[in-house]
C-alpha cells in the first residue's frame, strides 16, 4: 500500500447517460496524507461528479482511482473506501437523517458496526471537533444553515475518515456560517492532520488550500499554489470564474501606479499600500471626495413602515417574536439592501409588503389593543406602499401583489408548468383574467427577453430542461411579467457561481433602469450590497439596527462585526488603512475605494 | 394555510409522564384501551376515570390541550351515540316513535360507548403529548422488535418513520415557501368552487413534488457516502431504558387492572343486589 498519495486518480473519465460530453475527462490527480486542496470550477465544471466518482458514489468509465492502495472499481471496495473518504454534501437540510443531533452524528458509526460506548465518545469527539457540544440533543431543524452543515461535518468526522471533502458544502450558507465550517475544516487540517478536499466556487475559500486545482468542462486545467493560481486573472475569467476581489483591488491599484506584491489578505494589502504611500511621502491623508446621496421622501411610490411587529404561532409553547417594532422608509427609485443573518426576520418583514403577511387590523377577528393603566398605549403597526394603506381591510391586496413582485430564495424551486411559457404567464393571468392571447404572449416575450433569454428558444421549453441559471432567470420573467413598481428579491444570487452572480445583479440593474421603480434586495453579501445598493438597513433581532448609504454603514465596521455580520473587503482594507493614518472615505465600492486611494497617493505624488 | 401546524402534538414539559420510558407508555396505552373494552359496568368504568385522571395529573399537560384532541372526534361520538340512543334496542322501552325506541339499555350503552370514545382518545392524547415523535418511534421499534424473526422489516421500518419525522418540518417550511411565491404572483387558494380549488393546488404541488424527489436523491448519497448498507452488522447507539419510574407505573397499571378485572369478575358476588339494578344486560 503507498502511503505517500491517499488519492491517485490516473486519466479518469465519466459521462452522466443521455450527455453528449464527458462531466470528468481525462483528470489525473495526486492527493498526500494532510494535504488541503481546494477544487474550484463553475457550476457544471465537473467538480461534484469528480467527489463522487472519489468514494464510488458514481463510477468511472474510463481510467483509475485508488484510494489508499485499493481500486474503487473494485465491487467489494466501496464500503471500505467510504469509510476513509467522507462528504459533505451542498444542502445542510438534505443530509441529516434524525430528528436529533447526537442520533444522526451516530447514523455513520452504526452504519459500520462500532460499539455503543466508542458511538457515545465518538459523537462527543465529533461535537467537539465542529464546536457544537451544547448541541447534542438539539432539533436540527431548528438550528442554523452553518450549525446544521457542521452537524453534518460531525457526522461524517464520526466516521473517522482520513479524507474529507466539501463538495460545496458552503454554497448556501450565509457568510457567518461559511465562516464557521471553512474554520472548522481549517482547524481539522491543521491540529489533526486531515485530508481536505474542498470544493466551492468562493475565491475567498479557495485561498486558504495549499494548493489549488481549477476544472473547467471535466478536465483540470490549471493546479498550483492559490497565489501562483489568481496570477492568471485573465484566464480565469475564460473558464467563467472571477478573481478573488483582493487580486481585483490590488490590479487596480497597480494600474494607479503603486507597486502592489501578490497578497490574498486584507491585512496585507493595507501593509502594501501604505508602504507605498510612505514611499510618496504620505503618512497621513485622507480622501473625502465622497458624498453620500441624500433621500428626498415623499414620492408616489415609496414605502413606509412604522411599528411593526410580528410573532410566529402566537399563543403556542413555540411562538417566536420575528419583528420587535421596525420603522422603515424606502425612497421611490432607491436599489435598497436589507441585511441582516438568518433568523433576523428580513424575510417575515419583506413578506408584510405585498400582504402576504397581513397586518393584524385586517384579519377577521381584529380586537383594538387596550392601553393597561399606568403604562403608555399599544402601538398599532402600520405599513404603506404607495397608494395602497395595508392597515385597512379595504385594500386591494391583489393589485397590490402585482405592483410589489416578490422574487424569493431559490426561485427556480417554483417553476411549476409544462412550458416556459405557461410559468411566466402564470401571474399574468391570475392578475388580469380577462388578458387577450395577444397581450399575453407581448408581455411574457418581452419579460423573457429582459432576463436575457431568446424568447423563442426556451418558450416551448420545459423550465426543468433548462440549466440553473436559466431556471433563475425564467423565475424572475414569471415575477417582473407584471411589469411591477416595486421589485423584491430574497437573496437573488445565493448559490450562483461568481460569474452567475455578477450576470444577475447586472440584469437587476437592467430592470431597475428599465421597469421597476423601486429595487429592493435582501442580500448576505456586504460586497454585493456595497457595489449595487443606494442605501441598505441592518436587521438584527427583528428590528432595524441601521439604515444608511453603505459608505456611512460601513463606517460602522466594529459594530456590524459585534452583530457577526461581515463588512466588504474594502472596508476591511479601510479599517487597516486609518490605523496606519490613512482616511479613505469611498463609497465602499472597489471603484470608489480604489479611486480614493489613487488620490491621496497621488496628493502626496504631487506635493 | 399550514401555519398553525406545529409540529406533533408533543407538549414540552419535565413531568413524571414525560421521563417515562415510551414503550411503558405504548404498552400501557394499549392496556388501558383493552381495559376500557373489558370493562362492563359502571364501577370499572370509574376504575378506568381514576387510571386516566392519575395520568393526567402526572403528565402535568394542560386539560385543555387534552380537550382539543377530543373535540376533533366530537362529530363521530355524537353521531353513533345518536344511533345507539334510538335504535339499540331492548327490553325496558321508556319512548318510542315511528323506527325510534329509546329504552334502558340504549341509555346506558350510549353512555358506555362514548365514556369509553372519549377516554380512549384522552387516553393516546397524553401520550403523544408527552413524547416526542422521535421517542414513539424508538418506542415503536423496539416494540417490534421480535417481528424480525418472522423477517419483517423492523429496521428499515424504523429508518423510513425516523426519515419522514425529520422531513416533515422541512417540507412544511417548503410548502409555505411555495405557497408565499405563488400567492405573490396572484395565485388564489382560497376562493372559487372545489374544482377551482383543487386546480389551484397544482403550483403547489409539482414544485413540492419535484423538490422531494430532490431531496430523496440528495438523502440517498449522503447516507451512501455515510456507509449505509441496510441493516447488516449494523449497531445501535440509543438504547432505550427501562427506569425506575417505569417499574412503579407498570406496578400501578397492573394493580389497576386486577382492580377492574376483579369489580368485572367478582362485583356480582360481592354486591349482587345492587349489581342486579346496574349490570347491562
Amino acid at each position: 500500500m503507498s502511503e505517500e498519495y491517499i488519492i491517485d486518480c490516473k486519466n479518469v473519465k465519466f459521462t452522466y447517460s443521455g450527455a453528449v460530453s464527458p462531466a470528468v475527462n481525462n483528470v489525473s490527480l495526486k492527493i498526500k496524507r494532510g494535504e488541503f486542496v481546494s477544487v474550484i470550477g463553475h457550476n457544471g465544471s465537473g467538480k461534484s461528479t469528480l467527489a463522487r466518482l472519489l468514494n464510488g458514489l458514481l463510477e468511472a468509465e474510463d481510467g483509475k482511482i485508488s484510494v489508499l492502495g485499493m481500486d474503487v472499481a473494485e465491487g467489494k471496495n466501496y464500503l471500505e473506501i467510504r469509510k476513509h473518504i467522507g462528504i459533505v454534501f451542498q444542502n445542510p437540510d438534505n443530509q441529516t437523517v434524525a430528528s436529533i443531533v447526537e442520533d444522526d452524528i451516530a447514523f455513520g458509526p452504526e452504519n459500520i458496526g462500532i460499539e455503543r460506548e466508542e458511538i457515545g465518545r465518538r459523537i462527543e469527539w465529533a461535537l467537539s471537533a465542529v464546536g457544537m457540544e451544547k448541541y447534542r440533543n438539539a432539533t436540527p431543524t431548528r438550528l442554523s444553515g452553518g450549525q446544521k452543515q457542521r452537524i453534518a461535518v460531525a457526522g461524517v468526522l464520526a466516521i473517522k475518515p482520513d479524507v474529507l471533502i466539501l463538495d460545496e458544502a458552503t454554497a448556501m450558507l450565509d457568510p457567518k456560517g461559511r465562516r464557521e465550517v471553512i474554520e472548522v475544516v481549517s482547524r481539522l487540517n491543521k491540529d489533526e492532520g486531515m485530508t481536505v478536499i474542498l470544493i466551492t466556487h468562493f475565491m475567498e475559500e479557495a485561498l486558504l488550500a495549499d494548493r489549488a486545482i481549477v476544472m473547467n468542462k471535466g478536465e483540470i486545467v490549471l493546479e498550483g499554489t492559490p497565489e501562483a493560481i489568481f496570477e492568471n486573472g485573465e484566464l480565469l475569467e475564460t473558464y467563467n470564474l472571477s478573481l478573488p476581489e483582493i487580486s481585483i483591488i490590488s490590479d487596480k491599484l497597480r494600474a494607479c501606479g503603486m507597486e502592489i506584491a501578490n497578497v490574498l489578505r486584507p491585512e496585507a494589502l493595507a501593509e502594501e499600500i501604505v508602504k507605498n504611500m510612505q514611499n510618496n511621502g504620505i503618512y497621513a491623508g485622507q480622501s473625502s471626495k465622497f458624498n453620500p446621496i441624500a433621500v428626498e421622501s415623499a414620492h408616489e411610490w415609496d414605502i413606509d413602515i412604522s411599528n411593526l411587529t410580528f410573532t410566529y404561532s402566537k399563543k403556542s409553547p413555540f411562538a417566536a417574536k420575528a419583528l420587535r417594532g421596525v420603522n422603515l422608509h424606502i425612497g421611490e427609485g432607491e436599489f435598497f439592501g436589507i441585511i441582516g443573518h438568518t433568523g433576523s426576520g428580513k424575510s417575515t418583514l419583506i413578506q408584510h409588503l405585498n400582504a402576504l403577511i397581513r397586518l393584524p387590523q385586517t384579519l377577521k377577528h381584529y380586537r383594538k389593543p387596550k392601553a393597561k393603566k399606568g403604562q403608555p398605549a399599544p402601538v398599532i403597526p402600520a405599513i404603506s406602499v404607495g397608494q395602497f394603506d395595508l392597515t385597512s381591510k379595504k385594500c386591494d391586496f391583489k393589485a397590490l401583489r402585482a405592483s410589489v413582485g416578490m422574487v424569493f430564495q431559490y426561485p427556480e424551486y417554483q417553476l411549476f408548468a409544462e412550458t416556459v411559457f405557461a410559468d411566466v404567464a402564470f401571474g399574468l393571468k391570475n392578475f388580469n383574467k380577462k388578458i387577450t392571447a395577444e397581450e399575453t404572449e407581448q408581455a411574457v416575450k418581452s419579460s423573457l427577453e429582459m432576463v436575457g433569454l431568446n424568447y423563442e428558444e426556451v418558450k416551448d421549453k420545459s423550465p426543468f430542461d433548462l440549466s440553473g441559471g436559466q431556471k433563475r432567470r425564467v423565475a424572475i420573467a414569471g415575477v417582473i411579467v407584471t411589469k411591477p413598481h416595486i421589485l423584491v428579491l430574497d437573496e437573488p444570487a445565493a448559490g450562483l457561481d461568481p460569474k452567475g452572480k455578477c450576470e444577475i445583479m447586472e440584469l437587476l440593474h437592467k430592470i431597475h433602469r428599465e421597469w421597476c421603480r423601486t429595487v429592493i434586495i435582501v442580500s448576505h453579501d456586504m460586497d454585493e450590497v456595497a457595489e449595487n445598493c443606494t442605501r441598505a438597513a441592518v436587521i438584527s433581532e427583528g428590528a432595524v439596527f441601521a439604515c444608511e448609504s453603505p459608505a456611512m454603514l460601513f463606517k460602522r465596521a466594529d459594530e456590524l462585526t459585534a452583530l457577526g455580520l461581515d463588512i466588504p473587503l474594502t472596508a476591511k482594507i479601510s479599517r487597516e488603512l486609518a490605523k496606519s493614518g490613512i482616511i479613505i472615505d469611498s463609497d465602499c465600492t472597489v471603484n470608489g475605494f480604489c479611486e480614493g486611494v489613487a488620490e491621496v497617493y497621488k496628493g502626496g505624488a504631487n506635493a | 394555510m399550514l401555519n398553525d401546524v406545529t409540529f406533533g402534538q408533543y407538549y414540552p414539559a419535565q413531568s413524571f409522564v414525560h421521563k417515562m420510558d415510551p414503550r411503558t407508555k405504548i404498552l400501557a396505552l394499549i392496556a388501558f384501551i383493552v381495559l376500557l373494552f373489558v370493562s362492563s359496568n359502571f364501577y370499572s368504568l370509574l376504575a378506568c376515570v381514576l387510571v386516566i385522571s392519575i395520568a393526567l395529573a402526572a403528565a402535568r399537560v394542560p386539560f385543555g390541550r387534552v380537550l382539543k384532541s377530543v373535540k376533533g372526534i366530537i362529530f363521530i361520538v355524537v353521531f353513533t351515540a345518536v344511533l345507539n340512543l334510538f335504535f339499540h334496542g331492548g327490553e325496558t322501552v321508556y319512548a318510542q316513535w315511528w323506527i325510534f325506541r329509546i329504552t334502558r339499555e340504549g341509555i346506558i350503552n350510549t353512555v358506555f360507548l362514548t365514556s369509553r370514545l372519549f377516554f380512549l382518545v384522552m387516553a393516546s392524547s397524553v401520550l403523544t403529548l408527552t413524547t416526542t415523535p422521535v421517542a414513539l418511534t424508538d418506542g415503536i421499534e423496539s416494540l417490534l422488535k421480535p417481528l424480525k424473526y418472522i423477517r419483517f422489516p423492523v429496521h428499515e421500518l424504523a429508518l423510513i418513520m425516523s426519515i419522514a419525522l425529520r422531513f416533515i418540518p422541512t417540507l412544511i417550511d417548503e410548502t409555505n415557501r411555495i405557497i408565499a411565491a405563488q400567492k405573490a404572483r396572484g395565485a388564489d387558494f382560497e376562493s372559487g368552487n372545489l374544482f377551482k380549488r383543487i386546480k389551484a393546488i397544482i403550483p403547489i404541488l409539482i414544485p413540492l413534488l419535484i423538490s422531494a424527489f430532490r431531496r430523496a436523491d440528495e438523502l440517498g448519497d449522503a447516507m451512501d457516502a455515510r456507509c449505509y448498507s441496510g441493516s447488516k452488522n449494523r449497531t445501535k447507539y440509543k438504547k432505550l431504558k427501562f427506569g425506575g419510574r417505569d417499574i412503579v407505573a407498570l406496578l400501578v397499571f397492573a394493580l389497576l387492572i386486577a382492580g377492574v378485572v376483579l369489580l368485572n369478575i367478582y362485583w356480582a358476588q360481592i354486591f349482587p343486589l345492587i349489581n342486579d339494578y346496574i349490570r347491562l344486560s
